[in-house]
């Protein structure tokens, strides 16, 4: 079962149920929190979990760092965020490859994109085919198995 | 006795250290400051700002023996238009609780449709970054995008450039600051509009803040130049945690693709990332002392941009 978190309610929840914007260290620190509690207690087995950034407005360089990047760093599983707008990925992307680290962003056709380090990103795509947890369409584009 | 600060009357970036100067020395016994501002004819968002955290600083540092309950004077300016306007982009609902202010000011209010896009606004924690970010984006994207030619997927990056901008205050300075925006037509300099965010803010700088961090890389080349350019050029930052500095080099690229300019001015240095239209230079040092940081980014409209 694929876990799936919903970052504006996380953000509403937990920070302010005004702003839909992510931004601050401290912002970002404490949806990180969150969605580490909520994968830590669900019930699914653990190895995708879907990060939906849906309704959220602006994300800042902090917030793709203090979210993103720490979760991956701290989630042996695999992330996939969805939701994803241009904007979004202009911080996320920067982030990312600093820290030599790739994350799947689902696409709202269902096809996933590698997107940070290049390295780091080959390696993720491989890495899913080889654990059958995506699989290739007829267009050669991957999809979650 | 009361030590006389006079403002330019042209005060922004380029007349800043004019001021400095003359705050630096009239600081320098601690006594009672009086900041002249009667004959302003104009002040850019990096000016206002900038004249908050020296009332800030004057407040810390004012009285002989240093914190003073009394606040630094401030004649305002006698200019009906410019006191109008000064009102408008917020400044005074800011100065009147930093200064004991002399003369008559206008009660309007601050601006909500006008080229000011953001009047000035107290940063001094994230719950303020917040609001600035979530208040800047429906009147920038109209600006960015009608005004300056830019994609309208731009806002979204001058509000990220806007955050980590802000956040610097909350994270470095060890005190609150203050936040500008502003659309303008730069006849002057460049014959083109532009939209200006000034952030300023008179806490401990850039070397005091990477100092336990940085100074011994640097050695005898430590001080405030050297700090501003391991922060902008190198992003290096006071945290070790490898995740941090993201905030200046994010802003650096958002700029970089928008022909921008970013400038950093902290104690006695100044550091600026010059694009082919400004004849700034990259970096200053031994510049008149001014306390904390002030931050200047200017947006041109696109299209060319004649050096």
């Amino acid at each position: 079962m694929i876990q799936h978190i919903d970052v504006h309610a996380v953000l509403q929840e937990s920070v302010s149920g005004v702003y839909t914007d992510l931004v601050t260290r401290p912002t970002g620190r404490v949806v990180r929190e969150c969605i580490e509690r909520a994968m830590a207690t669900d019930a699914g087995d653990g190895a995708i979990a879907r990060i939906d950034f849906t309704r959220v407005g602006c994300i800042d360089y902090s917030c793709a760092d203090e979210i993103v990047a720490k979760l991956l760093r701290s989630r042996p599983g695999v992330l996939v965020l969805m939701g994803i707008s241009d904007g979004h990925r202009e911080a996320i992307e920067p982030v990312l490859a600093g820290h030599r680290l790739a994350v799947l962003i689902e696409r709202p056709d269902g096809t996933l994109e590698a997107v940070g380090a290049p390295d780091a990103a080959a390696a993720l795509l491989e890495g899913l085919v080889t654990r059958r947890l995506a699989a290739r369409t007829p267009g050669g584009t991957l999809t979650l198995a | 006795m009361t030590r006389l600060v006079e403002v330019p009357a042209q005060f922004d970036d380029r007349s800043f250290d004019q001021f400095a100067s003359a705050f630096a020395e009239a600081a320098k016994d601690g006594e009672r400051l009086l900041f002249d501002a009667h004959a302003a004819e104009w002040a850019s968002p990096y000016g206002l700002v900038g004249l908050l955290a020296a009332g800030q600083a004057a407040r810390g540092t004012g009285g002989r023996g240093g914190g003073s309950a009394e606040r630094p004077l401030l004649t305002a300016p006698t200019h009906a238009d410019v006191l109008t306007y000064w009102t408008r982009a917020g400044f005074f609902r800011e100065a009147a609780e930093l200064f004991e202010i002399h003369g008559k000011v206008p009660r309007v209010k601050a601006a909500e449709e006008s080229d000011v896009l953001l009047p000035v606004t107290p940063v001094r924690a994230a719950e303020d970054v917040h609001a600035v970010v979530s208040n800047i984006q429906q009147r920038a994207s109209a600006i960015l995008a009608s005004e300056l030619g830019l994609d309208p997927k731009a806002t979204m990056g001058f509000a990220m450039a806007l955050s980590e901008a802000c956040q610097n205050i909350v994270e470095h300075a060890g005190t609150g600051g203050w936040v500008a925006v502003q659309a303008y037509h730069w006849r002057r300099r460049l014959a083109k509009r532009v939209v200006v965010i000034a952030v300023a803010d008179a806490g401990v700088g850039f070397r005091h803040s990477l100092e336990p961090t940085q100074s011994k890389r640097f050695g005898t080349r430590w001080g405030d130049a050297a700090a501003l350019e391991a922060a902008l050029i190198q992003g290096v930052s006071r945290f070790r945690d490898p995740g941090r500095g993201q905030g200046l080099a994010g802003i650096r690229r958002y700029l970089a693709r928008w022909d921008g300019k970013i400038a950093i001015r902290s104690g006695t240095a100044r550091i600026a990332i010059v694009p082919k239209w400004d004849d700034d230079v990259p970096l200053k040092d031994g510049l008149p002392a001014f306390p904390g940081a002030q931050v200047l980014i200017i947006i041109p409209e696109q299209g060319s941009t004649k050096p």
